[in-house]
């Protein structure tokens, strides 16, 4: 059995490298691959502690996450395609509309 | 030590292949080392006794989502698209802050220690156990997804179509 505390290392590796990618990307696909890196960081902490926990509460918690980062993703790729369509980029650094 | 060796080296392979993400200019490749990365993460869920979970990882997102990444880079055909680089003083706040969290969170974690003996009966946690938890206890938030999924579809259809403006003028 290998304990808890090893994945909540490497949760916490994989959280980082996420931020990383959020944080020095332009690509605004890049920076969306890096949020989803994130949740699965987030969902590796969830099924850690559900088994530390033996509770089925942290398995349906990450049931509930998968399909909200589905949502996420559709929404947010389609934003990309309309940025793209009026932009002819996705740099994120050129989608200033909301900029004042 | 069997499960230790599989867990260090699927680990290794998640960690390098996410690094690959963040790393590699192409985001074709980015989004291919996502899917081994989530691939390997998977195996991880099969060690923390939760199968279905590893089973619904890699359908649905190395799966679906990956898929519909991929989709759309190929078709914004962004794998011939350099990106420039940033600024080089977001690049050192970037990474500088994101070492800092990183080992403040390993610090914490290791300040722990380990938290507690596992508990000696196995973990039950097949597709069934799930279910029944899913459509008894969270009946309500299971409804309450799948009308935020209904909302993403008619989202995304109505945004990705053409003829919506994102400009202020009206033209």
């Amino acid at each position: 059995m290998i304990p808890t505390h090893y994945f909540l290392i490497l949760s916490a590796i994989l959280f980082s490298i996420g931020v990383c990618g959020v944080l020095t990307r332009r690509n605004g696909i890049t920076i969306f691959m890096s949020i989803e890196l994130m949740v699965n960081a987030v969902n590796l902490t969830f099924l850690a502690y559900a088994r530390q926990n033996h509770s089925l509460h942290g398995l349906v918690f990450v049931f509930f996450i998968m399909a909200i980062a589905a949502a996420e993703a559709a929404v947010g790729l389609a934003i990309f395609i309309s940025l793209h369509r009026h932009r002819e980029t996705i740099d994120v650094d050129e989608a200033n509309l909301m900029h004042w | 030590m069997f499960e230790l060796i599989i867990f260090f080296f699927f680990a290794v392979v998640t960690i390098v292949f996410a690094l690959m993400v963040i790393l590699h200019r192409n985001p074709v490749v980015g989004a291919l080392s996502l899917v081994a990365s989530f691939f390997a993460l998977a195996v991880m869920y099969i060690l923390l006794e939760a199968p279905f979970m590893a089973a619904l990882q890699v359908i649905v997102y190395a799966g679906a989502i990956m898929v519909l990444f991929l989709f759309v880079i190929m078709l914004l055909n962004l794998q011939h698209q350099a990106e420039p680089p940033t600024r080089p003083v977001q690049q050192f706040l970037g990474f500088f802050l994101s070492i800092a969290f990183c080992l403040t969170l390993l610090f914490y974690i290791v300040k722990a220690g380990t938290i507690a003996a596992l508990p000696s009966t196995p973990f039950v946690s097949d597709a069934r156990a799930i279910g029944y938890a899913l459509f008894e206890k969270y009946i309500f938030p299971f409804e309450m997804v799948s009308i935020l999924l209904l909302a993403a579809i008619v989202g995304a259809i109505v945004l990705s179509q053409r003829g919506v403006s994102l400009d202020r003028r009206p033209d």
